[in-house]
C-alpha cells in the first residue's frame, strides 16, 4: 500500500481529477477573459480584435478605474489597521470574561456576519435614509435638530458610510478568528512570561501576537480578498455613486460589461483585477514568511 | 433517544424539501409546455402586473397544456438580466422590453428577436407612429405597449397644507420649497439612482429654455454640440434646482421604489415620472387620502424660456418582443397577438397604464387618467425618443452618470456639458 502511494504514476493519476476541475473552474474562465480583453464586444453580436486598446484606455485614461482602485485600497487599510486591531482587542477581552458573558457577547458580535449581504445592506440603507432613517432621527433626538444628512448621497459622507457597512458586517468574522486563535495560546506561555516579569502590554506584544501571526495572516489575506471582491454592498447601496466616489473594482467591472455593454473592457478590468489579487496575496504571504523566518532566527 | 428523534426530524425535513422542490407541475407527465416570460413589473397583484396576470390566466384557459413562468425585476436590473440572458442564449420566449435603439437594436442585430407581421398588428388600433418605433431595417420587431408622457404627479392635500398653489413654472416650485419644508414635506421626488429620469428632465428643461426638442436630436447626430449655450443654461438651471432643495436629499441613491413610496406615503408633494404611473390613482397599497388627492400636471415652464407647457416630452418606449430562438415560437407569437388584442381595454379598465393603443374615455375614469388624455390631446409638439435612448448603451450610461454627478454638485455645469459632448462624439464615431 505504501509503495502504491509512493508511485509517481499513481500520484499523477490521483491528481488528474482535481487538475481538471481547477482547469475548468479557474484557468478556462481566465483564458476566456484574457481573450475577450483584447476585443471590442457588446456581449453579443460581432467581436472585433482591438489589441491593447482596452488596457491602454484603462491604464492611461480611466479616472474611474483609479478611483475604484483607491477606494479598494482604502477599504483594505481600514479593515487591516482599524477593524483588525479592534477585533483583536475585543477578542482578548472576551477571553478574560466569564464564560456565559463571553458567549453572549460573542453571539451578539457575530450576528451581523450570519446575515445575508442583501439584508445587511438594506438594513443600513434604511438606517442612513435622510427622511425616515434611524440615524438622523437619533441625531435629531439628541439635539442636532438640523441634521438631515443624506449619508449615502452626500459626497462627503458616502464613502465612509459604505465602508462602515462593510466593516460592520466583517467585524464578526475577524473577532471569531481571533477569539479561536487566542483560546489556543498555551497557558504555560502566559505564566512563563509573567514569571519573567512581563506586564500585560509586553505579554501581548512579545508573546501572544507573535504566537498568533498565522491567524493574523489568514485574517488579513481574507480581508484583502474580500476588499477586492466587494460588489453586492456597493451595488445595493450606492452603485458607486455619487459620481464615482464609492466606486469599487468589482462593481465597475460589472457596470462596464453589463450596463455600458463594453464586455471587452470589462474583461480587461477583470484581468488586471486577477493580477492584482494574486500579487497582493503573494506580497502579504511573503511579508509574514519573512517575519516568521526572522523570529525563528532570533529564537535559534 | 433525543439524538434519534432529532435525526428522524432532520430526515423528514430533508425528504419534504426534496419532494416539494420538484415543483407542482409534475403531474403533467411531460405534456406541459412552459412559456418563459419576463418583464419589469414586479408587483403582480395591482396595476399593470395584475393586467398581465389576467391575460396570462386567459391564455392558459385557452391552452390548458401551457404553463407560464414569469421573471420580473425593476427596469435597470431587468435590462441587465436580458443582456446576460442574450449572452448565454437563454432569453425568455416572450418578454417586455424597450424599443429604443440603445436596447432593442443590439438584440435585433444579434438575431435574438423574431420579426413580426405588421399587418397582423396594425388592426389593433395602435397610435400613429407607435408601431414604426419598433421597425428596424423595414421589419417590425416589437409591439408598443405604452404611450409615455413625462409629467408631474401632485398630491393636492399637501399643497393645501403648505398653502402653495399648483405650480405653472419651475420658479413657482423653487418659491414653494421653504413652505413645504416648514411642514416637513419633501417638495419633489424622483428616481435619481437609475439616472434616466434625470436625463428626461434634462431634455425637457432644455426644451423649456430653447423652445424646441430638436437640439437634443441634433447634438446626438452631431449637427449641434452639447456645449452650446442652451445645454449649458439647462445644466446650470438644473443644478440650481438641486441647490434650492427641490428634490429629496438622497436623490442619487433613491431608487424607483423608494421615491415612489415617498410620494405614495404622502411624504412628498410632487413625483416626477411618466404616464405609466397613472395606476397610482387606483393602487390599493396606498391610502384613500393619497388616491383622492392625486392629480397630474404638465411639466412646468421655465420663466423667460421659449418652451410652453403644451410642448410634451412623449415617446413610445415599452414594448413586447418574441425570442427568435424560442422553442415555442408559434405559441409565443399567438400570445403576443392575444396581448395586443386585449391589453388596451384591460389596462384602461383598471386604469393601470396609458396604452399605446386607442382607448375610449369613460365617465368613471380617474382624474389622473382624464388629465393625461387631455395632456396628450392638447400637445402642440412632442419630442419622440428621449436623447439618452437615441445613441449607444455607453452614451446612455455616461449621460445618466453625468446627471447624477451634476445633481450631486460634484461636477460643474461647464464640465458636465463638455463631458456629455465628448460622450456624444465618441458614440457617433
Amino acid at each position: 500500500m505504501k509503495n502504491l502511494f509512493s508511485d509517481k504514476k499513481t500520484i499523477a493519476l490521483l491528481s488528474v481529477p482535481s487538475i481538471i476541475i481547477i482547469a475548468f473552474a479557474i484557468l478556462a474562465p481566465l483564458v476566456v477573459s484574457l481573450y475577450f480583453s483584447f476585443m471590442e464586444w457588446s456581449g453579443f453580436g460581432a467581436v472585433t480584435f482591438i489589441g491593447m486598446d482596452n488596457y491602454r484606455q484603462l491604464v492611461l485614461h480611466d479616472g474611474t478605474f483609479y478611483r475604484a482602485l483607491l477606494n479598494t485600497f482604502l477599504l483594505m487599510l481600514v479593515t487591516i489597521f482599524l477593524q483588525n486591531p479592534f477585533a483583536f482587542v475585543i477578542a482578548a477581552i472576551l477571553t478574560k470574561l466569564k464564560d456565559a458573558t463571553s458567549r453572549f457577547l460573542r453571539t451578539i458580535y457575530f450576528i451581523p456576519a450570519t446575515l445575508s449581504l442583501v439584508v445587511v445592506t438594506k438594513l443600513w440603507v434604511s438606517i442612513f435614509n435622510p427622511s425616515y432613517g434611524f440615524l438622523n432621527k437619533l441625531l435629531q433626538g439628541i439635539g442636532f435638530q438640523n441634521m438631515q444628512i443624506a449619508w449615502l448621497s452626500n459626497p462627503k459622507t458616502a464613502l465612509g458610510s459604505v465602508i462602515w457597512i462593510m466593516v460592520w458586517q466583517g467585524f464578526g468574522w475577524a473577532l471569531l478568528f481571533y477569539y479561536s486563535g487566542l483560546m489556543t495560546v498555551p497557558k504555560e506561555l502566559e505564566e512563563a512570561a509573567k514569571v519573567d516579569g512581563a506586564n500585560k502590554f509586553q505579554l501581548y506584544t512579545k508573546i501572544i501576537v507573535p504566537y498568533m501571526l498565522p491567524v493574523i495572516q489568514s485574517v488579513i489575506v481574507i480581508d484583502v480578498i474580500s476588499s477586492l471582491k466587494q460588489m453586492e454592498m456597493v451595488y445595493l447601496s450606492t452603485e458607486g455613486g455619487p459620481g464615482d466616489l464609492t466606486q469599487f473594482i468589482a462593481v465597475y467591472l460589472y457596470q462596464k460589461a453589463f450596463r455600458y455593454s463594453e464586455y471587452g473592457y470589462g474583461n480587461a478590468i477583470s484581468v488586471i483585477f486577477v493580477i492584482l489579487a494574486v500579487f497582493l496575496t503573494i506580497f502579504i504571504q511573503r511579508i509574514f514568511r519573512e517575519r516568521s523566518a526572522g523570529k525563528k532566527r532570533v529564537g535559534a | 433517544m433525543y439524538r434519534k428523534i432529532g435525526l428522524f426530524a432532520l430526515m423528514l425535513i430533508l425528504a419534504t424539501t426534496v419532494v416539494f422542490a420538484q415543483g407542482a407541475k409534475e403531474s403533467g407527465e411531460g405534456e406541459t409546455v412552459v412559456l418563459r416570460m419576463g418583464d419589469n413589473i414586479p408587483d403582480r397583484s395591482t396595476g399593470w402586473g395584475a393586467v398581465i396576470e389576467r391575460i396570462n390566466k386567459e391564455f392558459i384557459e385557452m391552452h390548458p397544456e401551457v404553463e407560464i413562468t414569469t421573471e420580473s425585476y425593476q427596469d435597470q436590473a431587468w435590462q441587465e438580466k436580458v443582456k446576460i440572458y442574450a449572452t448565454a442564449n437563454q432569453l425568455p420566449d416572450v418578454m417586455k422590453y424597450w424599443s429604443f435603439s440603445t436596447l432593442l437594436q443590439p438584440l435585433v442585430d444579434g438575431k435574438f428577436v423574431e420579426p413580426l407581421n405588421m399587418d397582423t398588428f396594425k388592426q389593433y388600433g395602435y397610435m400613429a407612429g407607435s408601431l414604426e418605433g419598433n421597425v428596424y431595417d423595414g421589419e417590425l420587431y416589437g409591439i408598443p405597449v405604452s404611450a409615455d408622457l413625462w409629467v408631474i404627479y401632485v398630491n393636492k392635500a399637501l399643497f393645501e397644507k403648505a398653502g402653495v398653489p399648483l405650480p405653472e413654472s419651475w420658479e413657482d416650485i423653487v418659491a414653494s420649497v421653504p413652505k413645504f419644508k416648514a411642514q416637513g414635506i419633501i417638495p419633489m421626488v424622483t428616481d435619481g439612482k437609475d439616472g434616466w429620469p434625470l436625463c428626461e428632465m434634462f431634455d425637457n428643461i432644455q426644451q423649456r429654455i430653447s423652445g424646441s426638442f430638436q437640439p437634443v436630436a441634433d447634438a446626438i447626430d452631431r449637427k449641434a454640440r452639447y456645449t452650446d449655450d442652451n445645454f449649458l443654461q439647462t445644466a446650470r438651471y438644473i443644478q440650481n434646482l438641486v441647490k434650492a432643495g427641490v428634490f429629496q436629499s438622497d436623490l442619487v441613491t433613491s431608487d424607483y421604489g423608494a421615491s415612489r413610496n415617498l410620494f405614495g406615503q404622502e411624504r412628498a408633494a410632487m413625483y416626477m415620472m411618466g404616464s405609466w404611473e397613472m395606476g397610482l390613482a387606483t393602487d390599493p397599497n396606498f391610502s384613500d387620502s393619497f388616491r383622492e388627492n392625486l392629480d397630474v400636471i404638465e411639466f412646468p415652464i421655465v420663466e423667460g424660456g421659449k418652451g410652453g407647457s403644451d410642448d410634451l416630452l412623449a415617446w413610445f418606449g415599452g414594448n413586447y418582443i418574441v425570442n427568435a430562438k424560442s422553442e415555442h415560437k408559434d405559441l409565443a407569437l399567438e400570445y403576443l397577438e392575444y396581448y395586443a388584442k386585449v391589453f388596451p381595454a384591460y389596462a384602461w379598465e383598471t386604469q393601470a397604464t396609458f396604452p399605446a393603443q386607442k382607448v375610449e374615455a369613460r365617465e368613471s375614469d380617474t382624474i389622473v387618467a382624464k388629465k393625461l388624455l387631455d395632456i396628450a390631446a392638447d400637445a402642440k409638439t412632442t419630442s419622440g425618443t428621449p436623447g439618452l435612448d437615441r445613441s449607444t448603451a455607453a452614451f446612455k450610461e455616461t449621460h445618466q452618470d453625468l446627471m447624477r454627478r451634476l445633481m450631486s454638485k460634484i461636477i460643474t455645469p461647464e464640465a458636465f456639458v463638455a463631458e456629455l459632448d465628448a460622450a456624444a462624439e465618441k458614440a457617433a464615431k
